[in-house]
């Protein structure tokens, strides 16, 4: 707890205030409270984390503050956001601005970095040209000028060779240069708040790793508070002081970071600390946080109410001893395998003669071996562009492969023809990533379910396999009567259960799971994650579990492999890669990973 | 890149061999006889046959495709006679015997009507014709950016429904129908106040019998052909704008400070443009052909009042002459398309995949 000295100090030096905030989406299913009735205070050089999952408010948050709400559906109802400009004695209320004042207050007062560097810089205008836009609107200086200032800005966000980052377009440059070009123009006019809303998400954990390291740095000497809003607790273990928990427009808890990792007070928090896979120890499933809270709706309100917990059980419970883990690893391996692969290559042409003949490659896979035991789950994990997916989609002959070969239960699959492959097929399957574009909208999900079954004439008639869906329906936690439903009524980790439900739809013993969980809540990814293992005792599947996320497939799979541009950097038990990384590569990709240690 | 044209050229080469195969062959194939309606009423069957013959309609079709063939393309084989030196106005490349190789001006041969050269009729019918697309494509391009962007900023409002509604009626409406409502309206009702004729080309012969540009007869025939591609980049405006204000990169612009004007013309209009000006490209080759029909309508003397003519009488080299121009238009203007991509969003390149 600070002092009350600390205290005082801070309060003469507020910066920001949000006072009972109330923003509402009108949708077609009515009011959505986006935002409920919130109160904080920001003040000078002090960094807030804002955490909470997809829907939790914490964007819409940020985007009141700067009054950058669609509107409609959007409207900011109630509440004040008092400004305190520095040598001032009274706060102005931002929302009594109208949009031409607001205008000097964005980009000059308060900045903001995005989340999607990708699509956040304007394609057809090159990097410079729109941050000079910024600083001579703002700072009122010719473009020579202008022109210096930005070429000293990348130089301080540590972009290599600024001049030529100047004259690119914004897809010239990576996604971590994009960001730090987005830095680049927050900083531009010297704001005195910094909001930056998941900057890092979709940036691959060592470059998360470096531009958390900028962020940390320049916060230092540019006296700016920070705003950061993220679903990663690990990142904001590493960046904040003090952090704001929010959940479903409110805020449940705040305190200084310390506080929320060692003693959370709200079991909403509790839940969200405990449902990440854990990095130090095996667990043969994650708590949720439903083992944590219950939520009773009233109307358009909802109540929490705290579960008993016996104390350190769900964990301990949970916990698998090494002993245990060494005796299932040698169990697997007496098995012969199920699949193999075998100096497998994937390559894409990259040029190509006059007459369409390749003459340059991109070895997305290159000369890959290994083995997957029946009942085993191998995790495939490697940045952005390590060939992976490409990977993973060979093997199930989705993508032509170059050279080599996958043998699944003794057969030859680049051998087979369509007809045995569609045979085959059946037993191999896929999840992919985006359950939100995995479905079709316009099927039931009933209807998503059967159609596998009816290509491949599982059981006998069309009544038995309704039965059939029903079944797998309650498999995956969801319920029979949901068969009618549209994709559309149901959230993000339902959608993926519902995508899990269709693979197993065929009774496969081999399943892909293509970045299954990424793109999920903590809490959300902790149940699939669960799902997943749970079927796998059930049914005895084996799973290729492919992500970008080494702590998941640490969580879930037997061994594992680190993928580096096309090859295999290491291929081990997930423990011996996790604790002895032998490569740099991998020791580079575990250093990355965010893991707060109070 | 290089590649990349050369395959375009070549796709547009083999477009337009097919088209001049196909249109000899319907010709050919229809029961008139081209050779009889060069005369009128009156005719006996030798003065028709020897026409016939010094037309080289007696030959089976492919010889007189590949004789037509020959004189279009602009390397080519012909006798070394002092004739054909005068009638092709060729450059001997090679000596083949009795045969030369040529290099030349495509020869697009005589109308059988008239025995002008085909040439010289596409040179007088094209500008007008290209006058006439160009001005309705200009007209098209700032009353439908205008209305597509004012329907995009205030989306939902009337202002918005009625310009949706207005350029879905504009593009429903084929062009010889607006051609005739127009002309009936401003021409014939209207046509004491308006002093617009009904029928008229952008050059008439006065009292004295010269040649004068009459520019108010340009008016309704550009109206009668704007209209459609008026309805359709209004829509592609407002849908390329819709989709381009949802973009974060709008919001990024907003978050800087930037004003209202700033964001929705310097970075969303710059974006949105991109589908409309190469749509736009597009459609100024279908208006050249497209004003076949306008032109027939208010009798304007352009290139299609000339192919309708030409194919009234089964005026082979007339039709295949302004056939093959469309064509070749339709060829490089979607080879300028393509570049115009490029040179629009920096992210696209040109390959062969």
């Amino acid at each position: 707890m600070p002092t009350f000295m600390e205290q005082a100090k801070k309060n003469s030096s507020k910066l920001l205030e949000v006072i009972d905030l109330e923003t509402h989406f009108h949708t077609e299913e009515g009011v959505v409270k986006a935002v409920n009735k919130i109160n904080f205070t920001l003040y000078r050089g002090e960094t807030i984390g804002i955490v909470g999952e997809s829907g939790s408010g914490k964007s819409v948050t940020s985007l009141s503050i700067m009054q950058l709400i669609q509107s409609p559906p959007g409207k900011i109802v109630g509440g004040k956001i008092l400004y305190y400009p520095e040598n001032q004695a009274s706060p102005i209320d931002l929302l009594t601005l109208n949009d031409k004042s607001m205008q000097q207050y964005r980009g000059n007062e308060i900045a903001m970095i995005f989340q999607e560097p990708m699509t956040s810089l304007n394609p057809v205008f090159k990097c410079g040209s729109q941050v000079i836009e910024a600083i001579m609107l703002h700072q009122k200086v010719n473009k020579a000028e202008a022109k210096q200032r930005t070429l000293e800005l990348f130089e301080r966000v540590k972009l290599p060779d600024p001049e030529r980052i100047y004259n690119a377009y914004p897809h010239q440059i990576s996604g971590g240069q994009k960001q730090r070009v987005m830095i680049a123009m927050a900083l531009s006019c010297n704001p005195s708040i910094l909001i930056a809303d998941e900057p890092t998400t979709a940036l691959d954990v060592t470059v998360q790793k470096r531009i958390l390291e900028l962020m940390d740095e320049l916060k230092k000497k540019i006296q700016a508070a920070v705003i950061f809003i993220t679903h990663d607790l690990g990142v904001i273990a590493e960046i904040a002081d003090r952090v704001l928990v929010m959940f479903k427009g409110q805020i449940v808890e705040q305190g200084m970071v310390r506080e929320i990792f060692t003693t959370p007070q709200h079991p909403y928090t509790k839940g969200l600390l405990a449902c990440r896979p854990p990095l130090d120890y095996r667990m043969s499933k994650l708590p949720t946080v439903s083992d944590f809270m219950d939520i009773e709706y009233i109307d358009d309100h909802f109540k929490i109410k705290e579960k008993i917990i016996p104390k350190g059980s769900l964990i301990e419970n949970f916990k698998v001893t090494p002993e245990a883990t060494q005796q299932r690893l040698q169990q697997l391996q007496t098995q012969k395998p199920i699949l193999e692969v075998k100096n497998l290559n994937t390559w894409f042409p990259m040029k190509k003669n006059f007459f369409g003949k390749p003459t340059a490659y991109l070895k997305a896979v290159d000369d890959v071996s290994f083995k997957v035991y029946p009942g085993e789950t191998l995790g495939l994990v490697g940045e952005s562009g390590c060939g992976k997916t490409t990977l993973g989609r060979t093997i199930l002959r989705l993508i032509p492969a170059h050279s080599g070969e996958v043998i699944f239960n003794g057969h030859h699959l680049f051998e087979l023809s369509d007809k045995a492959l569609k045979n085959i097929r059946k037993e191999m399957q896929i999840i992919f990533q985006d359950p939100y574009a995995s479905l079709n909208p316009r099927m039931t999900i009933g209807n998503a379910i059967l159609e596998p079954m009816n290509v491949h004439r599982i059981l006998d008639n069309r009544k038995q396999r309704i039965e059939k869906v029903m079944e797998l329906l309650e498999i995956v936690n969801l319920e029979a009567k949901h068969f009618n439903r549209y994709p559309h009524e149901f959230s993000g980790g339902q959608r993926q259960r519902i995508c899990i439900a269709r693979a197993l739809a065929l009774n496969p013993k081999f399943i892909i799971c293509d970045e299954s969980v990424s793109a999920l809540d903590v809490s959300v990814q902790a149940q699939v994650l669960n799902l997943l293992i749970r079927l796998r005792e059930q049914f005895q599947f084996t799973y290729i579990f492919i992500s970008h996320d080494l702590s998941v497939v640490k969580f879930i799979s037997d061994r594992m492999i680190v993928m580096n541009k096309g090859k295999i950097e290491e291929i081990g038990t997930a423990d011996e890669i996790y604790n002895h990384p032998q490569k740099a590569y991998t020791q580079k990709l575990i250093s990355a990973i965010p893991n707060p240690t109070f | 890149m290089v590649r990349y044209l050369i395959k375009k050229i070549s796709y547009a080469f083999l477009v337009l061999i097919s088209v001049i195969v196909l249109i000899s062959s319907i010709i050919y194939l229809s029961p008139v006889d081209p050779a009889q309606l060069t005369f009128g009423q009156r005719q006996d069957i030798a003065t028709v046959e020897s026409k016939k013959k010094a037309l080289g309609l007696d030959q089976p079709l492919y010889i007189q495709l590949a004789l037509y063939l020959n004189d279009v393309s602009p390397i080519s084989i012909h006798h070394n006679t002092p004739s054909n030196a005068t009638k092709y106005n060729y450059l001997r490349l090679l000596p083949l015997g009795k045969k030369v190789l040529v290099l030349k001006v495509p020869h697009l041969r005589e109308s059988f009507q008239s025995g002008k050269p085909v040439i010289h009729i596409l040179k007088t019918a094209i500008p007008r014709t290209a006058i006439l697309a160009l001005t309705a494509i200009i007209l098209a391009l700032i009353v439908g950016v205008v209305l597509g962007v004012l329907a995009a900023l205030n989306q939902n409002t009337w202002l918005d429904n009625l310009a949706v509604v207005v350029s879905v009626l504009g593009y429903s409406l084929p062009s010889y129908v607006t051609a005739m409502i127009l002309g009936f309206v401003f021409a014939y009702y209207l046509g004491d106040y308006t002093h617009l004729n009904i029928k008229g080309g952008l050059t008439e012969l006065n009292d004295m019998g010269d040649e004068v540009i009459v520019w108010k007869n340009l008016l309704l025939p550009t109206l009668a052909l704007g209209i459609r591609p008026i309805g359709i980049i209004t829509q592609l405006t407002r849908s390329a704008m819709l989709d381009v204000l949802k973009q974060d990169y709008i919001r990024t612009a907003k978050a800087k400070g930037l004003g209202k004007w700033t964001v929705n013309f310097r970075h969303a209009l710059r974006n949105a443009l991109n589908p409309v000006a190469t749509a736009t490209t597009g459609w100024f080759a279908s208006l050249l052909a497209g004003a076949f029909f306008v032109e027939f309508v208010f009798s304007y003397n352009g290139l299609g009042l000339e192919t309708i003519n030409a194919l009234k009488t089964y005026d082979l080299p007339v039709v295949l002459g302004t056939v093959i121009f469309v064509a070749l238009a339709f060829s490089i203007i979607n080879i300028v398309v393509d570049f115009l991509y490029v040179l629009l969003d920096p992210r696209i390149r040109l390959t062969t995949a």
